[in-house]
This record gives structure tokens, sequence and C-alpha cells, in this order.
């Protein structure tokens, strides 16, 4: 079926998000303004107007009603989501490049960068009461990150936080104690990104060193490997088959020639369990920075380097095909 | 009993410290020992404190001397002491006295190569005649060896060939013991099965790969549906490597030379040493090979630049320097292995065609054969027959000549006008020979430098296999991308143009006709053409960076083209040697990204993708031409329809197998996560309490569990706008 582009960035996507029903989908891109669509036709909600910089990374929480973001410009903000509003601002060291409401979203995380002097941290705030003091008010918890910078987070509950790191590691935290229970490193390089599958009891991963992996969230076992031949950005858990979708590409800076066939800039769908690669989904002409599942897997859409995010719904085909075992 | 024992025990080790000091004494005495032992054996006795040192008579010693005072009795000169730089020269004529001055210089003048002769010795018989063996001595017993090293079986002249050996090593040769002991016979050591590889009952092809820059080498063998790896070694070459041309040996590169492996395992079969080695060559039939180390070796400056190896023996056949610039390979095989043959060179211009021949690695008739401004030349891949061209002169224009060889003759010369350029391209089975000639309106001189303008394009066909060889051309005004032989059959194929107009053609070359063109495909992206080994089938390939890796495959019997797809930035296209399957490659050597290769059918259907960091180079082994007679290849042409069914069956089988086994994989895989997945999904059910205390007791577990929240909402979109005109 014919993708629905979401048209209204000017930028890079950063990142896209569905909320929990998935009837909207949130983008942040470079541009500075978050936008909201309604996921069914594309239609723009609106945006969240604020932000001085690059919107690295976006969250909403389980009921919809706050919506947070991190930014280049030393800012993590949260907003209603009804009004588009900011209720809260917190004033950074150096830039954020994640956030992520707990499951309760009574706390949110979000990290810093390792930039000007400042060491990469972790912060852990009580989201409970979000108001003009929120950015006054010191964290619940405060990790410096020694070692390497953090590139993506997960919360696991309101118990843990489980982080991917610029050198590949990946390390479970503690959230009682503040404190390191688990690190493995699978991966080689930067792990771009995160996703849940929908239990929560498996996430999958996305490297730089282009490769997926597939963990296991308790004791972070490697599970599968899903292996391609450019970095790859983003990953995501099909909710209802057993299927993962990848997206990435050769970075924007490495492109030399025009030709998007040299690039790879297609979303590629492999089977979960076999690691076989059974789909792609060419559209991008520039790599994909972010993919994610709509919650009733019918649909999935990515976000690209380009600066469109793309709605895809799946034709009767993608349902009908199986893998026979 | 005891006692006694005791007492014998002391007593000869008393003796044995008398014994030692008096061989001290001894020793210090022996410079002196001739002049004034008499004083000595006086001093001795005079001495009257010294106790008696003798031996009570009838004493047998039963200590060596070599036991008691071995390292001085090293230093004890010997015979042959001072006569290490002396070399004995054997074969030498013979010439009475009135010569023996000339001899004199002539040997001189081979000897005083290798150092300074401080003495020479001609002995002679009672008449004066020399005895036909010289003495030579030099200044240090190094060059002594180096004149052994390289004048031993010198040929002087057609009776005379010297043989060279140090003096010392007489010794050596009186020492031989009169009895013959019979050498252990060795153990015997198979030599593995060369040609296997030939008896795979299914004829599947093997192929090599090198990878990380040549630390990694794979060999494959190439069975259906899916590759198997056969041996996989790292650090195997240093560069690349290369198979022999019937596909017996595989060539690998090193630092110190070349290694040949062979058999089933893949074992060492022998190893050339040539240090800094970078081109290689083999003969046709495999039994010899070229080694060309352009730099030479730093340790070993008198090693010539070109080895010719026996591979069997791993000897060295003869050695060369290259002469004049010249394109590799410089010697160039004939089909049987009997001639090898260059241009050779002198003043700085190709004068001449040097034949060699094979096993005794002299001149084909002790001479070149003097061919003024000759260019370049091939050897016939099915006969003895030499064609070569040599570029316009002033008067005489340029020409092609075919020759016989051994016999010299011209079996065919054409002349040609106004060229600037000849390529020659035999055909494989030898039928046709066709010289691409590159020829120019006109000629300028700009400072030596000549610049042609108005440039065409003849190509020359020779109808090998006809009387007197007819010649017919074929003109073309556009500029030629490539040109290739249909390997077996009558046809050719050339691409021609220029971008974006690139044509490739196709000409049939009958008996008693002019080449006629049979078919004209316009507008191809393609710069290279790939027949099959076994004809009827090429691919018409974009190769390089600015190829774009266009893919065609083409079936020349009625040019349908079968499929047109692309490997993007291809570097390489290469054919099995049966003709069934395509290797398309992009080599770490020309791109960076995106290396591994491809594997097609012929008709154009991919097989299978492999991606591989640092892929460079891949080959696949070649095999030596079919043993069957023309009649039993029709035979088995014309029953083919019989085969087929067998070969089916047995494909499907293999699929079906395949399949099975993939099947079964999953089925492992699925199980073994779901095993795993029960698990967690038990933890996460018990879990649930704790999820519903963190979201005020909302169920979220399923998109649909919470139906006493949800509130319907209505909305309302716009669709579409349409505009009916009503009258």
């Amino acid at each position: 079926m014919k993708p629905i582009m979401l048209q209204g960035h000017e930028r890079a996507i950063t990142q896209i998000k569905y909320n929990r029903e998935g009837d909207l989908l949130f983008s942040s891109s470079k541009d500075n303004k978050p936008n909201v669509w309604y996921s069914l036709n594309g239609e723009r909600l609106g945006s969240f107007n604020g932000h001085q910089g690059v919107v690295w990374c976006i969250d909403v929480d389980w009921t919809t009603s706050r919506f947070m973001s991190g930014a280049g410009d030393r800012t993590c903000r949260i907003w209603d989501c009804e009004t588009g509003k900011e209720i809260g601002c917190i004033n950074t060291a150096s830039s954020v490049r994640t956030c992520m409401f707990s499951y309760s979203a009574n706390m949110a995380v979000y990290t810093t960068d390792k930039a000007m002097k400042q060491d990469c941290e972790m912060f852990i705030i009580d989201t409970r009461v979000v108001d003009e003091s929120t950015g006054q008010q010191d964290p619940i918890l405060r990790i410096p990150i020694k070692g390497s910078r953090v590139s993506s987070i997960l919360w696991d509950l309101d118990d843990s936080i489980i982080s991917g790191h610029e050198n590949g590691e990946i390390t479970q935290w503690d959230l009682k104690t503040g404190r390191q229970i688990n690190s493995v490193k699978e991966h080689d390089n930067l792990i771009n990104d995160m996703q849940w599958n929908k239990d929560g009891t498996m996430f999958i991963t996305a490297s730089k060193d282009h490769t997926a992996k597939l963990f296991d969230a308790k004791d972070l076992l490697l599970l599968k490997s899903y292996k391609t031949e450019r970095p790859v950005n983003s990953a995501a858990i099909s909710p209802i088959a057993e299927h993962v979708v990848l997206g990435g590409g050769q970075e924007a800076m490495d492109v030399t020639t025009t030709s998007t066939r040299v690039g790879k800039f297609d979303s590629r769908f492999f089977h979960m369990v076999f690691e076989e690669e059974f789909g792609r989904v060419k559209g991008h002409f520039g790599p994909i920075n972010s993919v994610a599942f709509h919650p009733d897997g019918k649909s999935y859409s990515s976000g690209g380097e380009d600066g469109y995010v793309r709605v895809h719904t799946f034709d009767s085909s993608y349902f009908e095909y199986n893998f026979d075992y | 009993m005891s006692g006694c024992s005791h007492m014998r025990y002391l007593s000869p080790s008393n003796a044995r410290l008398q014994r030692v000091k008096m061989a001290k004494k001894k020793v210090d005495d022996k410079n002196s020992q001739n002049e004034d032992g008499t004083k000595n054996e006086a001093g001795y006795s005079s001495n009257d404190d010294e106790p008696n040192f003798s031996d009570p008579e009838g004493f047998v010693d039963d200590i060596s001397d070599e036991e008691l005072l071995g390292d001085i009795l090293k230093q004890k000169p010997k015979e042959t002491d001072g006569f290490e730089s002396v070399i004995i020269v054997d074969g030498v004529p013979q010439v009475g006295t009135n010569r023996l001055e000339k001899l004199k210089s002539v040997i001189n003048k081979i000897f005083v190569k290798f150092g300074n002769i401080v003495n020479e010795y001609y002995p002679v018989t009672a008449d004066g005649t020399t005895k036909g063996y010289i003495f030579i001595e030099y200044s240090s017993p190094v060059h002594a060896a180096e004149a052994v090293r390289a004048t031993n079986n010198f040929k002087l002249d057609k009776q005379h060939t010297f043989q060279v050996n140090l003096f010392t090593d007489f010794e050596k040769y009186e020492q031989i013991p009169t009895k013959w002991e019979p050498p252990e016979p060795q153990p015997y050591q198979g030599q593995s099965d060369l040609h296997y590889y030939l008896l795979e009952p299914d004829a599947y092809d093997q192929f090599a790969v090198v990878a990380a820059q040549g630390q990694f080498v794979q060999i494959w063998q190439n069975t259906q549906p899916d590759p198997t790896l056969l041996e996989a070694r790292n650090t195997w070459t240093q560069t690349c490597i290369k198979w022999s041309p019937l596909g017996t040996f595989l060539a690998t590169f090193h630092r110190l030379g070349i290694a040949l492996w062979a058999g089933p395992s893949f074992a060492q079969y022998k190893r050339f040493a040539h240090a800094n080695v970078q081109f290689i060559d083999f003969s046709s039939c495999e039994k010899y090979l070229v080694t060309y180390s352009p730099q030479g070796d730093p340790h070993n400056p008198e090693q010539k630049k070109i080895i010719i190896w026996d591979i069997r023996t791993g000897l060295e056949k003869r050695s060369f320097n290259p002469e004049g610039t010249c394109s590799w390979p410089i010697f160039r095989w004939s089909h049987d292995d009997k001639y090898f043959a260059r241009i050779g060179s002198s003043n700085n211009s190709n004068d001449a065609l040097q034949v060699y021949e094979t096993p005794s690695f002299g001149l084909l008739d002790k001479k070149s054969i003097k061919i003024a401004g000759i260019r370049d030349f091939n050897w016939s891949p099915t006969d003895n027959v030499v064609a070569y061209w040599v570029a316009e002169n002033k008067d005489v224009p340029a020409s092609v000549t075919l020759l016989e060889i051994p016999n010299r003759n011209e079996v065919r010369k054409k002349n040609l006008f106004n060229v600037a350029d000849c390529k020659i391209h035999w055909q494989k089975s030898g039928d046709y020979l066709c010289v691409k000639v590159d020829r120019y309106s006109k000629i300028r001189k700009e400072k030596n430098e000549i610049k042609y303008s108005g440039m065409y394009c003849n190509f020359e066909i020779f109808h090998m296999r006809e009387k007197q060889i007819p010649v017919d051309s074929v003109e073309c005004k556009e500029p030629i991308q490539a040109f290739a032989w249909e390997p077996v059959g009558s046809k050719f194929a050339m691409i021609h143009g220029e971008s974006p107009n690139i044509n490739v053609s196709f000409y049939e070359v009958r008996i008693g006709q002019a080449p006629i063109l049979l078919k004209k495909l316009e507008k191809r992206a393609c710069n290279h053409l790939f027949w099959s080994p076994g004809g009827r089938f090429i691919v018409l390939a974009g190769l390089g960076s600015n190829g774009g890796g266009s893919l065609e495959f083409v079936d020349a019997h009625d040019f349908l083209v079968m499929n047109a797809t692309d490997h993007f930035q291809m570097s390489d296209v290469e054919w099995d040697p049966t003709g069934r399957y395509v290797i398309t490659a992009v080599s770490f050597w020309k791109t960076k990204v995106d290396t591994g290769y491809w594997l097609w059918s012929f008709q154009g259907k991919i097989l299978k993708r492999v991606n591989l960091e640092k892929f460079a180079q891949i080959l696949w082994r070649p095999r030596p031409p079919t043993l069957l007679s023309e009649e039993k290849q029709k035979e088995i042409k014309k029953n083919l329809k019989k085969y087929y069914p067998q070969f089916e069956s047995k494909d499907r089988m293999r699929q079906s197998k395949a399949s099975k086994e993939l099947i079964e994989k999953r089925a492992a895989l699925m199980e073994k996560f779901n095993q795993y997945r029960e698990q967690r999904i038990k933890e996460w059910q018990e879990n649930k309490a704790r999820r519903l205390a963190l979201r005020n007791n909302v169920d979220t577990d399923e998109l649909d569990a919470d139906t006493e929240n949800v509130e319907e909402e209505v909305v309302e979109f716009f669709i579409k706008e349409e505009t009916t005109v009503i009258d």
C-alpha cells in the first residue's frame, strides 16, 4: 500500500514514537520542533514549540498526557500533550541525548552528552507533579557515567534502567542503589536505539556495527543477531508477529554518490527467531534514523535523514506470508 | 674385598693426575720440540727434585689424546691448511707452450672476477703441453668458494666444460670408504592424486576466494544448492593467488617466492625461491613456471629477474633479465610447451623474436629471428604458429605475419597502411585470428610525440583452416571498447560507439565469406564482454566506477537477452570452466564498500549473494580440455534428452533435502526459543500485580485490555473534495 508521507519537518528526523494506543505518532527532528500526527491519515495535530536546538529524543507517557523531549539546546522539557504547552524545563550542562518516562510515568530519566568538559550523566527525576519548579528540584538520583557515553536508554518498569553506550556496551542499573547490576558488550560500535518487545521481557538494539540484536531483559543474554551491510540506526519488534524491522543505511556523511542503492536506505524485515531477512521496503533517500511499529502491528513508520516520516500500512500479503518450519 | 677395591680405585686416579701434569709440559714444549728436544730431556733428568713421571715399563695408556687435550688438538695444523683458497679447475684445454700465454689470459679473465688471484699453477707434461687441469689460489677462501659456485660446469666452448672444486674437497673425496654401503631406502612418499578434483561425480567446480589483502584464502566447491567450504587458511598468500592453466596447482605469492599447492588437501607441492616476485606465468601444459621479480633480491644482486623453473623437479631451468620495455607475460609459451618466445631488443628498439626450445632452454637454432620493428606477437592456441606485427617505418608499410615454428616458414603476410596500433586476438580453437588495427587518417609529429587523428578501426580476420589463409576485413568507424571471440564456434562480438550510444555487434565468420553482421544491440551500458567458455552465451558487463555494474546475459544463438540486471560497482566477471555459472565480484582492491561476490546461473538467475568484508579476489579452478572425442561429445549432445530426467531428479532430491534441512533447523530454533519464552511469559504473568500497581490498576497489557476507561472519540477527517457541475 502506498505509504503516507508526513511532511512537516525541515530537517532530518531523529526519533519517532507511537503513543500506547497508537492513534498518535510523535516525531522529533533536527529542526527544533517535535510534531504529533494522527497515525491513521497523517494529519498533523500540532507542534511543540520552544526548543532552540536539535531535538534528539522524545517520549510520551502511557496516558498520553505528557510528552518529554531532550535537545541540543541543553534542556529537557516536559509538555502537556493536549495543549502542546511547555509545563516544565530542566536546564542541563550539555546536550540531552536520551529521555524516557518510567512505566508508571511517576519518574523519568534523561542522560546528557559528554561534551564541553562535562561528563556523561544520568538523571532520574520525579515527574508526579510537573510545573515551573521542576527545573529547580534536585533529581532523585544522579549517576555519573564513567567510560563510554549513553546513546540509548530503556526503563524496565520503575525498577531498573538499561543503557546502551557509544562503545557498544549495554548496562543495567538498579535504581534502589544507583549501582550497576550487569553489563555486557555484544556490539562493537555505538548503540543507536533500543526498543522493547510488547511484554517488556526482551529488547532489540540497533548498532552502528551493522547489526541489530535481541536481548533478554532480565540477564542481558544475547538471543538473536540480525546482520546487514550498513549501520543500523533503529530497530523495532512487531507486537503481533515474530518479525523485527531494521532501519539504517550508509551514514549521510559517507554517502559519496547520489545513488540510493549504494546507501541501502531500506527498511529491512527479519524473522525474529530464524534471523532470516524476508522483506525490504524502499522509499527514503537518506538513512533511516528511527522506526516504530504501530501497537496493533498492522502498520509501521520510519523517519529518515531526508526529513520525512513514512507511515506504511501492511498489505494483506504481509499477514499471509509464513515461514515453513 | 671392599678394602681391596678401594685401593684399586685410588691408584689409577693418581696415575691420571701425574700424566695430566706431564702432558701439559709436553704441550708447552711442543713448538720447540724439534730443535731442543734433547736439551729438554737433559733438563728433566738434571732436576733432582722432580719426581719421576715416566710411565713404568709396559704401561698401556688407557686414555686417548683427544680426551685429554681435545681443545688443543683441534688447532693442530692440517695438511690442507692454507689451501682453502686454492681451487682446482679441470676440463681446461690442453695446449702447447706456444699457446700457454693465450690460455692464461683467457683463464684469468674468467677467474679474476671472483677475487684477487695470488698464485696460479699450470702443470705440464714432459713435452710442455698443459695437463688440462690447473690450480688457482685466491687471497681469501671466500673468493675461492664463490669461484667454485659460479664456474663449476661452466661451458668454455663446445668441447670444454670446467669442473671446478676446492682443493680442500679433494681430501674429502680421498676419504671415500672403499666398501660401498647401499643407502637406506627412503620410505616411499606417495604423491597425492593431483587431479582428484576432476573425479567429482557431479562435476562440481571449485573456486578460490582471497580476502583481507591475501591473509585469508578459502577454497569452495560449488555444490548445489549451496557451495561447501573445502579449505580455509589464514595468511596463505601475501598478495594474491593464481591457478595453473589446467587447474592442477594453486600458486601463492610470498616475499621469498612462489609456493604451489596441489592434491586433495592442498599440500605444498613445490617452492620456488625468488625474492620479491611479483608476476608469474605458467607454461601452457603446466610443465614450467616463469617468475619475475622486478626489483630482484637485494641480498643476492646477481640473481636474474626472470627465472624459468621446472615445476616437477622444482629446479631452475634458465634465468633472464628483461630487455627493453615489454608487457607481461614477457615470455609466451606455445600450446605444447615446446617453445617459448619473447621480443628481443637492442639499442632501445625491438629487433628480434627470440624463440627458445625446451627442454634444452637454448635459442631455437641458436639464433634469434631478426624482425626489425616487431611490436607484438602471440602464439596460436592450438598450433605452433606465431602471429606478429611490425610497425610501419618510413616507406615500409606495417604488416602482420604468421610464422611457423620451428621451420620459420612465413605462412601468411599481410601489409597494412596508416597503422597506429594492432591487437592480436586468436580464437581459442585456433581456427581464426583477428587483428584489430587502429588506423588514422592524419598523422602529426610534435616534439618527438606522434599524434594521430581521425581514428578508425579495421578487423582483419585470418581464416586459419582454409587454404592459403584468406583474410577478410571488417571496418568500424566508431571507437572500439572491447572485442571478444566466441571460444568455441565462429562468432565474435564487439562493443563500439561513444557513451551514451554504446552498441554491441555480433558477427559470424563463414568459410569463403566476409564476416556478416548478425545482430546489433543498441544503446547498451557495458564496456566488457565475457563469453561462456562453451560458447553461445555471453555476458555484457559494465565494470569499474563508470560502468555502473550493469549485467546482461545474452544467448547469442537468437540474441535473446535472458536477463538484464546489475551488480553495483562490480569489478570482475568470471565464468566457471564449464559455462554453467557466472560469478560477479566487487573487489576490495577497487572499491571499499559492499565487497563480495554474487553467483549467477548462465541465464542470469541470481543464486547466491556473499558479502565479505575486504574481499579481494575470486578465481574458478580451471579444467583441462575434455578427453572425449568429438564424436562422443556429439553423441552426448544428441542424447541430452535421455540424461535430462536423471539430472532433473537429482536436482529435485538435493533441493528437497536442503529445504528439509532448513525446515529442521528452523523447527529446532523455534522450539528452543519457545522454551525460553514460556519461562519469561510465566514470570511476566506473575508480575501482573506489580504492573497494575504502577499504572493505577489500569490493565495495559493488551491494547484492548482496558475497556472501561476507553472514551470513544469521533474525529472527522477531510478526505476528498469533489466538485460536480449541475446544469
